[in-house]
């Protein structure tokens, strides 16, 4: 477990991806010669940032770094404190104590510098009900200085939206495509999506996170928050737990899932050699049936796998607990 | 912004131009019948001294006097500020009451910015208002005998508009400090109505008269602009009250947490 304390990750660590160093970052978006964008200081820096509300609510002692080319999941039950984290990114409220610094700017000072680089999906998405999405998408185009109409349409035949309709007339769905598309036609350096994948389908969902995906490589930064795990584990690299205002864990998604217990049902034509896989690394035998066992694995199955590939295997079950679970329980004990 | 602030409201801006325009022709066509009626005059000659101050009827079968005494002494400036004061309370406040503040602000524009461009929205509708007002009394007075000069018209105009604009920013700064669309409606209103009560009563209770001066509609309209035309000074007290309050409502958008 990595404690949930400054700047756990450094800056553009994420894999192939290539860092410009030591460069300070301005206010405008300026892109390297290979069309990533100019690093510098970390998109996201928090730190000892409070914001409570009277009637309760909020976070507190809130330190949080996410670095370039990272996707970051910010998880939590509702009520947890992500849209408090989330507004305050966006300079819609301010806290009481602490810094919110993007891009190694102020929040507040800076914020239209700042807003120049970012692109921003609210959670309770509201939007112009009497504009049709390229009206609206127009309206923010004049504001930001693009996309040109053309990059519009493309989005828009994307994610299959219809533009000219009134915003009024569009489903749930359709309506998160709206927003989503407004937070990701410019291309921006930074991301933040608010409960990203309300009323998507799941045909929508994956080319989503697709383009998150391609954002993270090309050394954008995507801040996206849930409150499910699985969303954000298909996508995030890391992701921080925040209960009750405070982030009580980060951790890499990848560490999660080689935590994951999977329970492992192998049956076999003869028992000779069955014995053997209880010594094998990680594997804990549960329970004997007639034909074989009933075995939970920790980390990787490999060792496993190549201990039965000398055995007669009739069948084979495997089942991996949802990661929900695996880090929701690991947790529990910090979290309370 | 700028654009976009006119574009949303304007089915509100050619509703109230159509309603202003008819209530103007309504209101013209009558004047016929009582232009150069001696029968009319005598009427309100014979009304109460305080009834002819109450409703501003001086000379009411002359061009200037019937327009100032059923046209600029209640109602004009009073539609005016209405259709302001409903669009100054929603300028900062709507978008947030609506949740697409959130989406707005997320653009690379400050929120001094959205406040200024949407207000300069405010002040060019409320005068094309005025226009329309203006321009209805001027271009179809005639065609009823009804003659009045530009100059006080335009005089009366500026004064309503600056009227109207003023209470508008007033409630634009109710609604940007505190985000109650509600309030911001409920306090320019009330104000605009005291205001006008204040001038209209002062010749008739002394105790008004000592601080009619204090009454935004006396500085605007209490010098019967339609005969003695514009007055540069009293404006000015409207401008720099305008500007006052447009200053609080930058400052109180600034400064505040925005509600989701």
């Amino acid at each position: 477990m990595i404690p949930a304390s400054p700047a756990t990750e450094a800056a553009g660590s994420s894999p192939g991806v290539a860092v410009t160093p030591g460069r300070a970052v301005d206010a405008g978006p300026r892109r390297a010669p290979g069309g990533l964008p100019v690093r510098g200081e970390a998109p996201i820096a928090l730190a000892g940032v409070t914001k409570l509300y009277r009637g309760g609510g909020g976070v507190r002692e809130l330190t949080l770094e996410v670095g370039w080319g990272e996707v970051f999941g910010f998880l939590g039950p509702n009520g947890a404190g992500k849209t408090t984290t989330i507004r305050l990114l966006l300079d819609l409220i301010r806290p009481q104590r602490g810094a919110v610094r993007l891009f190694g700017l102020d929040a507040r000072r800076d914020a239209a510098a700042i807003h120049r680089r970012l692109g921003y999906l609210p959670g309770d998405l509201a939007l112009y009900e009497r504009l049709s999405a390229r009206e609206t998408f127009a309206h923010f185009a004049r504001l930001r200085g693009g996309p040109d109409e053309a990059t519009v349409e493309r989005w828009a035949s994307e994610f299959d939206l219809d533009l000219d309709r009134p915003v009024r007339a569009l489903s749930r769905g359709n309506r998160q495509k709206v927003g989503l598309v407004a937070a990701l036609m410019n291309e921006p350096d930074l991301l933040v999506l608010d409960e990203l994948t309300i009323g998507l389908d799941p045909l929508v969902q994956r080319t989503v996170h697709r383009r998150l995906r391609e954002a993270a490589a090309s050394g954008r930064t995507v801040f996206l928050s849930s409150h499910v795990l699985s969303e954000v584990a298909e996508v995030a690299d890391r992701v921080g737990l925040i209960k009750d205002g405070r982030l009580v864990a980060i951790e890499r998604v990848a560490e999660i899932r080689a935590r994951a217990v999977h329970a492992v049902e192998v049956r076999v034509g003869a028992t000779a050699g069955l014995a053997g896989l209880a010594g094998l690394e990680g594997v804990t035998v549960r329970e004997r049936v007639d034909d074989g066992l009933r075995l939970e694995v920790v980390g990787s199955l490999q060792p496993l796998l190549a201990a039965l590939a000398g055995l007669d295997v009739v069948d084979l079950s495997v089942h991996e607990p949802s990661l929900e679970d695996v880090f929701l329980s690991y947790y529990d004990g910090v979290a309370r | 912004m700028f654009a976009r602030a006119l574009r949303e409201e304007r089915r509100g801006l050619i509703g109230w131009s159509v309603g202003i325009a008819t209530y103007c022709v309504a209101m013209l066509s009558v004047f016929p019948t009582i232009h150069g009626n001696r029968a009319f005059a005598k009427i309100f000659e014979a009304y109460p001294e305080v009834f002819r101050k109450l409703f501003n009827v001086a000379d009411f079968t002359t061009g200037p006097g019937y327009l100032g005494a059923e046209i600029f002494s209640v109602i004009a400036p009073m539609l005016l500020a209405l259709f302001a004061i409903l669009w100054g309370s929603d300028l900062a406040a709507g978008e947030e009451d609506r949740g697409t503040i959130d989406l707005l602000l997320a653009n690379p524009v400050s929120r001094r910015r959205v406040v200024l461009e949407k207000w300069s929205a405010l002040a060019v509708g409320t005068v094309g208002l005025g226009a329309v007002l203006e321009l209805t009394l001027g271009v179809l007075g005639p065609l009823f005998s009804l003659s009045v000069g530009w100059a006080g018209l335009s005089a009366a105009v500026i004064g309503s508009a600056a009227f109207a604009l003023a209470f508008a920013t007033l409630a634009l700064a109710v609604g940007a400090s505190s985000g109650k669309r509600g309030l911001a409606r409920g306090v320019a209103t009330a104000l605009a109505v005291a205001s006008y009560l204040l001038s209209a009563l002062a010749p008739l209770v002394s105790a008004f008269q000592r601080v009619a001066w204090l009454s935004l509609w006396d500085q605007a309209l209490g010098h019967q602009p339609l005969t003695t035309g514009l007055r540069v000074g009293n404006l000015g007290v409207l401008a720099v009250v305008v500007v006052a309050l447009l200053a609080v409502s930058l400052w109180g958008y600034d400064r505040r947490d925005l509600t989701t």
